[in-house]
């Protein structure tokens, strides 16, 4: 008996030896020949929101060429980025990924983890301002391209249209601070649990891009700095957004309080899809709005332009490129990486439209991204508010082009905007503090 | 040379001891020391992370000189400093008066015991996330205050004043289920004559309490100060769930500093200094309690 059970044992263990390489490599081998390349493509958007379909597509397309792209989903927060950077720095496990914003592209590409593109382009003439205009340039690093812009950030307040039907307000095409105020006002009825807010900030999730919205349309690209060394917190027009969003949470009652939005955890989702705001900032919800499954609402949305300082100060159309595409400069297999690069820029986007996220090349047919925007919210989404406020470019975006110490100078005004809006000081006071911090983190 | 057959012997087991613990150690080395180590050595750089490993400049001691004029930093350290002494001390005494209520005057010990361990053992994060709802402006907790007659109860988590204490009060909760454990198995160990001694003297409950528990718990009360205080001084998890770092810098605490330095603003070496200064602190207090033990621990 004893004998019995060590040797089934022993068998046991053996089998186990052996198979699990077996498995392991069996798993690695399927649906790749010895000759074909895999691509490991990282970004920031969950497979099923549309990279899936994307990179799925490529691979039926290309797969006689022996390329094979592999999505991979990194969270796009500080610890996902961290990770994917360790990954470049450590080696070739990542060949092509996504970054988000301009300030971490140019430290990427000065730390030598994208690749200078300059080559490859001037090989192939895929000269980028050909595809998007000049705006693309604003996005080279130190005059060079070592990333492919492929989406277009152009956003707009979201709003509930069915609110502003009954309330008799037609949806704004052109609005100032004060005008938006008094819609916002208007809008909110209702008291405790069954509050309606005018608006909501989604503050919780990041109060520097609310800046970046209101400022930037009057100020430019850079709506956080005077110059490399000056930060532009004293701006009339970054007080006055300041005190817009202030006003509105601490006097009018007209949208949550930051503190209720941190304390409570609110999501946009939670709080515009469930109807309890008339408006709210950010339509990268879009996904969500589709999908009423996990978000049951029946209201169409409709989109408008972001109110600006006051009348004739619309200088600038908010928004720009994103979702820039970057090689990694120690992948082995750069050409074939270049090759999904391209694809994906100029036709391969139309499974993440689905998803919400505009293409920013001119190789697309605008009515085709509409229809692929709307698809699956024909119902929720008013189409034509949609077409002109987040699809058709606008000729004068505000480009960025400062990102000296960023992520310092975004954490002094977080904090100070975050006293402010607990009451703890005026607006002037507390941007006058946060001036006064960044300055001096910027001339270190 | 021909060794002795003892000490052939010797060292032939000495060999094995050291093959047994080979692959323990060199895990340490590895994984501890050397990064260790290295972190002393770009303590004294400029390494901006993103520019690649090893490459940086030697800049002497000016992340040292620098970080006192960083208010984030002497906040941070501010903020440290007030949670641990709060923190510990509360835990420490609430831990002690607990255990020995539990050991004399509870039915059903060993249930109530692992009522009170079990935050210690749970998912800090799960642990964090659920005084989040507990402290929302619905939340259990605050519906409690208010039952209690605090009619307009700050925004726990959103109130720059309150945010800190707040988490401290969860960390006192979570912890002390620790502590009422090592203080448990320390009170059943007491000698029984002692404490039959000091009735027949006529001490009562509190008498024994104050001259002997206290006095035959102090080397475990020693053990348990030194590690809170290490422990407390490292908070992040609930910092980094429940606040991050905020309102404003209301609760930011110096490891949670290090980690944003490090891993949002790239500063790694200057993270690296702050690590060390840590460090440097820790084992100041140490050994002060080493040395002060003297003066109140009897063995």
């Amino acid at each position: 008996m004893k004998h019995l059970i060590k040797i089934l044992t022993t068998v046991m263990l053996l089998s186990l030896v052996i198979v699990t390489p077996l498995a392991a490599s069996g798993s690695s081998e399927t649906g790749t020949g010895e000759d074909v390349v895999t691509i490991r493509f990282w970004g920031g958007v969950p497979p099923e929101a549309g990279p899936q379909a994307s990179v799925d597509l490529f691979n039926e397309q290309f797969a006689d060429q022996g390329i094979r792209v592999e999505y991979e989903r990194f969270v796009n927060d500080d610890t996902g980025n961290l990770k994917l950077e360790t990954n470049l720095l450590s080696g070739d496990g990542v060949d092509v990924y996504m970054t988000y914003t301009s300030d971490v592209m140019a430290k990427r590409a000065e730390g030598n983890m994208a690749l200078d593109l300059t080559d490859l382009i001037a090989r192939d003439g895929f000269d980028l301002t050909q595809y998007g205009g000049t705006l693309m340039e604003s996005y080279y690093i130190n005059g060079r391209p070592y990333c492919v812009p492929t989406k277009l950030d152009q956003y707009g307040i979201v709003l509930n249209k069915d609110m502003f039907d009954a309330a008799g307000i037609p949806v704004p095409t052109e609005w100032t601070f004060d005008e938006f105020r008094e819609i916002a006002k208007q809008l909110t009825h209702g008291e405790g649990q069954d509050k309606v807010y005018g608006m909501f900030w989604n503050s919780q999730q990041d109060l520097t891009y609310v800046l970046q919205y209101l400022v930037a349309q009057t100020n430019g690209g850079d709506p956080m700095y005077k110059s490399e060394t000056e930060s532009a917190f004293d701006d009339p027009v970054v007080v006055a957004a300041v005190e817009l969003i202030n006003n509105m949470m601490n006097v009018d009652g007209s949208s949550p309080t930051h503190a209720d939005s941190v304390t409570q955890k609110l999501s946009q989702e939670g709080v515009f899809l469930a109807g309890k705001s008339a408006m709210t900032i950010g339509p990268w919800m879009v996904r969500s709005i589709k999908d009423t499954d996990n978000y049951p609402h029946n209201f169409v949305t409709a989109f408008a332009p972001y109110p600006v300082y006051a009348e004739g100060q619309r200088n600038y159309t908010q928004g720009g490129y994103g979702d820039m595409l970057c090689i990694n400069p120690k992948s082995e297999h750069i050409e074939e990486a270049w090759t999904f690069v391209k694809w994906y820029a100029t036709e391969g986007m139309l499974p993440v439209v689905e998803g919400g996220r505009v293409p920013c090349f001119n190789t697309y047919d605008p009515q085709e991204v509409t229809d692929a925007f709307l698809k699956g919210g024909e119902e929720l989404l008013d189409s034509e508010t949609t077409k002109k406020i987040l699809i058709e470019p606008a000729d004068n975006y505000a480009a960025p082009s400062i990102t000296n110490h960023s992520a310092e100078v975004k954490r002094v005004f977080t904090e100070e905007m975050e006293t402010i809006l607990l009451g703890e000081q005026t607006p002037v006071e507390g941007m006058a503090k946060a001036k006064e911090r960044a300055d001096a983190i910027l001339q270190q | 040379m021909r060794l002795s057959p003892h000490k052939a012997r010797l060292l032939k087991s000495n060999l094995t001891g050291y093959a047994f613990i080979l692959p323990n150690i060199i895990g340490v080395l590895l994984f501890t020391l050397l990064p260790m180590l290295y972190s002393l050595v770009i303590s004294f750089t400029d390494w901006d992370y993103t520019r690649g490993f090893g490459n940086y400049n030697f800049i002497g001691l000016q992340n040292f000189i620098d970080m006192w004029s960083d208010e984030w930093f002497t906040d941070s350290l501010v903020n440290t400093i007030f949670f641990s002494v709060v923190v510990v001390p509360a835990t420490i005494i609430l831990a002690l008066v607990i255990a020995v209520l539990i050991d004399r005057y509870c039915f059903a010990k060993l249930p109530i015991r692992l009522a009170m361990f079990m935050p210690y053992i749970s998912n800090v994060v799960a642990v964090a996330i659920v005084w989040v709802m507990m402290y929302s402006p619905w939340g259990p907790f605050t519906q409690l205050v208010q039952s209690l007659g605090w009619e307009n109860p700050p925004q726990w988590l959103g109130d720059p004043t309150w945010a800190l204490p707040a988490i401290m009060l969860m960390t006192v909760w979570s912890n002390v289920g620790y502590a009422i454990m090592i203080y448990t198995s320390a009170i059943q160990g007491l000698p029984k004559d002692a404490y039959e001694a000091a009735e027949i003297d006529g001490a009562n409950a509190f008498q024994q309490f104050r001259y002997l528990t206290i006095n035959f718990l102090s080397p475990t009360t020693f053990f348990l100060v030194i590690t809170t205080f290490i422990t407390s001084f490292q908070v992040f998890a609930p910092i980094q769930i429940m606040t991050r770092g905020g309102p404003g810098s209301s609760s930011n605490v110096l490891v949670y500093y290090i980690y944003t330095s490090a891993f949002s603003f790239y500063k790694m070496g200057y993270a690296s200094a702050m690590s060390w200064i840590l460090f440097i602190i820790l084992f100041a207090i140490t050994m002060v309690q080493w040395h002060g033990q003297k003066k109140w621990v009897s063995y």
